[in-house]
């Protein structure tokens, strides 16, 4: 469920960073000194202090406004009443740059110190800002090495958070910096971050960190419930006993498996970079040969008979200079053996993640059940999509041009009118206006900022996993309950970002399958 | 039952009390035709408090209700509060609301739950004499200056074409009685579970709301008609057993808390002493209960309904089908000192009568027990409560409110809740004043109401602590600065004596944190002064007194023999001791919270249109699906429609723009007027 504008923007930036968060403090204080910043601009104009712009509240969000193509420069944003503070940190020990005028830095890890990129740093102190609010612009080099360590320091900063789906445009709305014409696009704008955000989970949720993730949320949601449980109704009704110990265990056994897995940057880095181009089709359509033909490489086995592939062969390509995830799917039919069919399930579900879907049919078998049923549950549902909430992009090929006919014209073969592209991959006929057709498609996906990069998801991920962990260390049962709840909570909003759910209901529904309580 | 065929006949002279109809305008002193700003119909807790806060606003109100003599009866458990309702009594209280005083009247056994687990959850609680809360309430009602009480049942509603300007296909105008027509500016609807209420033991079911009184069956179809939507809740009450027949030597015992923590800001203590009240026993189900009610499931049509009852407030036939093999607890509670009745909590039951008798005795320190009255289940209509706006009016029929179980809520806490804000609304109503909405981020009674208004429900909604996202600011505690100020000044229904009460304690506490801030010492000055303090000496920042409080072994009282000079005067009132106390304890973490809510509050304050027609709308782009919920939930801000399941990011947008738009044409209209 989605939270409100302003609250949604808010709600996982509570807990800043590691060291001692100033959230749930318990016992003797813990006073923290906040670091406070001496010059940012030599003009009188206001500084980029640490509290300077406390007058607006809400939390601070970073992003790569850039798009995930290669490109040489890569433009990284952040605003909120942070922004100072984060541009101090990553680019101490030097003086800040004046407000609104490109200056050199080399740029620094906050807390390792460690070099990540010389780059060209603005700062704009709101509201003369894109959003109205403090504003910072780092135009780093464009690598993914470079852009990937900037957004993770960016997200050590305390107070800063990765931004939700259309959060800058948002902002700058909401402090009166667009005008509603110009917003007419927003919420397609939205609506296409949304789809592009929620294809990434999906595809991460598949692979081993997403199942890492959701376990862990499960065990946190079933602790909470059972403190929750015990707080709402312990009193009154007769809980198991021991209910208290085993979330403590619990907490305890998530704090160490969190701990080990952020140690271990290799596990964190293991998301799949580029565009994902899936090629589907009823059997024996030459999906594989068109993958052989596009990688240049003899990937998958290729044989006349139906249902050779039977799992996602996936190869990461160069097309028309976009990285691009390039996966072999098998042909999608049903009633066949129990391995073909997991084959088949493995391929819907890779449709559902991909970004860029070729159709391919048989151009000299259109009309058989197969070819038939792949246009009426595959690519009726994606035409069918407006235009202007592009979810996924699509382009129908037809294959085997080589053994129509000479006499057919080529428009006679369309399915129902629907645009496509003939091509024969035994001849090479056709595939040059794949390749542009590809190359207008990749563009559109990877030159537009609104989807979003793996990196940013990366940096996304360490954020919510570490402030999760910051959170549980703070869960301390033997004091206020209710503060140690709070420190649940918190824990598992975090979680909820990467994996979703986090409502109260679902507590509540653990806490009445799991306790006979009432009276 | 009996009808009063007279209409208007004041049902107070039966009671001999004077009421103050002398206050009412001259055409109310004709009872036929009489005209009311508020008509209240019910007198159960929904009704009792709509009356008297309406009657706190200035309207002339007048409670209709089948029988004056059961106005504040307990239909069910004989006890007020407990965790997240004792929340819900602070805050009534806090309105100026009538249930926590008379708890503080009528308790015979003050506990306060979870008193161990931090003062954010703690749960205020009491079991209550029926008889005399009763009296208690009765007193209080009858003597409400401009609230008049009448018997009568309403059979219909007096409707008339819509005001311009608001939702709505009709205004209510007033009620029909049998054979006589009130006419009221606005009208609350609190009927509890009469609305077709049905009672079932066994396979016998007849028709009734409550043991003994009829049902509302013409205001149902009347409901039905005008569009609402009826959905159907049960619920059950436990047998009553006679108290000389029950073994209490064997059982264990709960003795009460002293002193007492009473339910009212207003109350310093409560008015019987800890030593005189009542205990409480625990006794626990076994096997054989078990046993019984499994060999009898096809004598008990209430069970094998499919209509949806409480998950937390179980049927004991639930829980055995549920979980079983498993034992429960029952508890054994006091209905008052001189009631010969007890109340056995966790034993609500459907079985017919005989086979409850036998149940009862098989279970410890039951074995002889007598059963006075059988438990009994009750199946009733209530109205989808998304059909109202946050101030209770219903979206269908304009200047009508409903609160209390009506609404798909379940128990006394959460009927008087509802109760105070439609009184206060149904009077703001009248004056033409803008509602009275508390907040999620407000208060307790601002998540009950957001919850069913946005959400809705599909089984008897109750309060809990784990409902509320702001659970560590909206404390029992504070419940009085959270919102007295506010009902004072938006709706004018606190008593001068509570304002000041408020006042000086508001001011107290910012002077004493104030105070407890300023003085700083060194770490180990203060492990020299408070040997007990587990501070680090190691620190080399100075300590102030307000952060040697937040140690959990320290209280004022502590810190004001270490440092008497100027702590000592912030010890003589006990609450602004504990109160100064708790605030320190979430000072830290309330911080951060206030950030979130600022936030929240922000979406809040941008309103929706309340003549929004979703379904035909064309400014706004929504999809089909998007339109229907909002449609029916009705939305009254932007931060409600993004609570509601389904409405996604980039619909809330595209209202946001449309308000945006909407907003500016307005302005320029304006301008342009004054130009």
């Amino acid at each position: 469920m989605w939270r409100g504008l302003s609250a949604l923007a808010a709600r996982a930036a509570r807990v800043p960073g590691p060291g001692p968060p100033p959230t749930l403090p318990r016992g003797p204080p813990r006073l923290r000194a906040v670091p406070r910043l001496d010059v940012c601009s030599p003009t009188p104009r206001r500084r980029c202090g640490g509290d300077a712009g406390s007058r607006a509240p809400g939390s601070t969000i970073f992003a790569l406004s850039s798009g995930r193509g290669r490109c040489a420069v890569a433009v990284i944003r952040t605003s909120g009443p942070a922004s100072g503070l984060a541009l101090r940190s990553l680019t101490a020990p030097r003086e800040p740059p004046p407000a609104r005028s490109a200056s050199l830095r080399l740029l620094r890890h906050p807390r390792s110190g460690e070099p990540l990129d010389r780059a060209l740093v603005l700062w704009f102190p709101g509201p003369r800002s894109f959003t109205g609010e403090d504003c910072v612009e780092l135009h780093v080099h464009g690598g993914p090495a470079v852009v990937s360590g900037v957004l993770q320091a960016l997200g050590s900063v305390p107070g800063l958070r990765p931004a939700e789906a259309g959060e800058f445009t948002r902002r700058a709305f909401a402090h009166g910096k667009l005008s509603l014409t110009e917003v007419e696009g927003l919420a397609d704008l939205i609506h296409a971050e949304t789809e592009a955000q929620r294809r990434q989970a999906l595809r991460q949720l598949d692979g081993e960190l997403g199942q890492l993730c959701q376990g862990w949320a499960k065990t946190l949601t079933k602790a909470l419930a059972h403190v929750e449980a015990y707080i709402d109704f312990a009193e009154d009704d007769n809980l198991e006993e021991g209910v208290l110990e085993q979330v403590d265990r619990d907490v305890r056994t998530l704090k160490a498996a969190l701990d080990s897995h952020l140690r271990d940057a290799r596990r964190g880095e293991r998301l799949r970079s580029g565009a994902h181009v899936v090629v589907a089709g009823p059997p024996n359509a030459g999906k594989s040969s068109l993958v052989n033909l596009l990688s240049r490489k003899p990937l998958s086995i290729v044989s006349p008979e139906p249902g050779t592939t039977r799992d996602v062969l996936e190869t990461p390509v160069d097309l028309a200079g976009f990285p691009v995830l390039l996966s072999d799917t098998a042909g999608l039919r049903e009633g066949v053996g129990a391995v073909e069919q997991e084959g088949v399930r493995r391929a819907r579900q890779r449709l559902e993640q991909a970004d860029i879907i070729l159709g391919v049919l048989d151009a000299s078998d259109l009309t058989s059940p197969s070819s038939r049923s792949f246009l009426d549950t595959v690519v009726a549902p994606l035409v069918a999509q407006s235009p202007n909430r592009v979810a996924q992009r699509f382009l129908l090929l037809l294959n085997k041009s080589d053994l129509l006919p000479a006499s057919t014209p080529a428009g006679d073969s369309a399915p129902a009118g629907l645009p496509h592209l003939l091509l024969s991959c035994r001849t090479g006929a056709g595939l040059d206006g794949l390749l542009q057709a590809l190359k207008a498609e990749l563009t559109a996906v990877c030159g537009d900022p609104r989807t979003d990069p793996p990196l940013l998801t990366r940096a996304r991920h360490q954020h919510h996993l570490q402030s999760c962990r910051d959170a549980l260390s703070h869960y301390q049962p033997s004091a206020d309950l209710a503060l140690a709840a709070e420190a649940l909570r918190l824990a598992r909003r975090h979680l909820s970002h990467l994996t979703g759910g986090g409502g109260t209901a679902e507590v509540l529904d653990l806490i009445f399958q799991d306790f006979c309580v009432g009276k | 039952m009996f009808l009063l065929r007279d209409c208007g006949r004041r049902a107070a002279a039966s009671l001999g009390r004077r009421l103050p109809l002398r206050r009412l305008g001259s055409d109310s002193a004709a009872p036929c035709g009489a005209r009311f700003d508020v008509v209240v119909i019910g007198g159960g807790h929904a009704g009792t408090e709509a009356a008297a806060a309406a009657a706190r606003c200035g309207s002339r109100t007048l409670l209709l209700t089948h029988r004056v003599d059961t106005i504040g009866q307990m239909s069910c458990n004989p006890s007020f509060g407990g965790i997240g309702k004792g929340h819900l009594m602070r805050e009534v209280d806090a309105l100026d609301g009538l249930c926590s005083r008379i708890c503080d009247q009528s308790g015979i056994h003050y506990k306060v739950l979870n008193r161990r687990k931090g003062p954010a959850v703690w749960g205020l609680r009491a079991q209550i004499d029926r008889k005399l809360y009763k009296q208690n309430m009765q007193k209080e009602v009858l003597n409400t200056p401009l609230l008049m009480v009448q018997e009568g049942a309403v059979e219909d509603l007096v409707l008339t074409e819509p005001e311009p300007g608001y939702p709505g296909k009709c205004r209510v105008r007033g009620v029909v009685l049998d054979g006589s027509t009130i006419y009221a500016e606005s009208v609350i609807l609190t009927t509890g579970t009469f609305l077709r209420g049905m009672m079932v033991i066994g396979l016998e079911m007849h028709p009734a709301g409550r043991l003994g009184d009829q049902p509302a069956i013409g205001l149902a179809q009347t409901l039905e008609k005008l569009g609402f939507v009826v959905g159907r809740l049960k619920t059950g009450t436990p047998p009553r057993l006679a108290k000389e027949s029950i073994n209490f030597s064997i059982l264990n015992k709960q003795t009460p808390d002293n002193p007492s923590i009473p339910f009212s800001f207003l109350s310093e203590t409560v008015w019987i002493k800890p030593e005189d009240q009542l205990p409480c026993y625990l006794t626990h189900t076994n096997p054989r209960v078990d046993e019984i009610v499994l060999e009898n499931l096809h004598l008990n049509s209430h069970v094998k309904e499919t209509t949806r009852g409480p998950r937390y407030c179980p049927s004991i036939e639930s829980k055995v089908l549920r979980f079983p093999n498993r034992v429960h607890q029952v508890w054994l509670e006091p209905e008052g000192t001189d009631s010969d009745l007890i109340y056995p909590q966790g034993l609500s039951v459907t079985l017919p009568a005989e086979l409850q008798e036998k149940m009862i005795t098989c279970i410890r320190g039951l074995e002889k027990a007598k059963m006075v009255q059988p438990g009994y289940g009750v199946q009733y209509d209530y109205l989808d409560p998304r059909q109202m706006s946050p101030s209770l009016e219903t979206h269908l029929v304009q200047r009508l409110f409903f609160a209390g179980q009506i609404n798909g809520t379940t128990g006394y806490e959460e009927a008087a809740a509802q109760g105070v804000i439609a009184g206060i609304n149904a009077s703001l109503r009248v004056s033409g004043k803008p509602p009275f909405v508390v907040s999620r981020t407000e208060g307790y009674i601002g998540v009950l109401i957001d919850d069913l208004t946005t959400l809705g429900t599909s089984e008897p909604y109750r309060m809990f602590t784990s409902r509320v996202e702001f659970r560590l600011s909206l404390r029992p505690d504070n419940a009085d600065s959270r919102l007295t100020f506010r009902a004072h000044k938006d709706a004018g229904c606190v008593s001068p004596q509570r304002y000041e009460r408020a006042s000086w304690m508001k001011s107290s506490l910012e002077e004493g944190i104030s105070v407890l801030k300023s003085i700083e010492l060194s770490s180990s000055k203060w492990k020299k002064l408070i040997p007990q303090v587990s501070i680090s000496v190691n620190r080399s920042l100075p300590v102030s007194a307000l952060d040697v409080l937040k140690c959990e072994e320290v209280d004022m009282d502590l810190l004001a023999t270490a440092v008497p000079e100027p702590l000592q005067k912030y010890t003589a009132d006990r609450e602004l001791a504990r109160r100064l106390k708790i605030e320190a304890a979430y000072e830290s973490v309330l911080m951060f919270q206030l950030q979130e809510i600022k936030e929240v509050q922000q979406d809040e304050a941008l309103q929706l249109p309340q003549d929004l027609d979703y379904l035909t709308i064309r400014d706004v782009s929504l999809s089909q699906e998007v339109r229907e919920k909002l449609h029916l939930s009705r939305p009254q801000t932007i931060g409600a429609a993004s609570r509601i399941p389904g409405v996604t990011p980039a619909a809330i947008v595209n209202l946001l723009r449309f308000v945006k738009t909407t907003q500016q044409r307005q302005a320029a209209v304006m301008e342009h007027q004054t130009n």
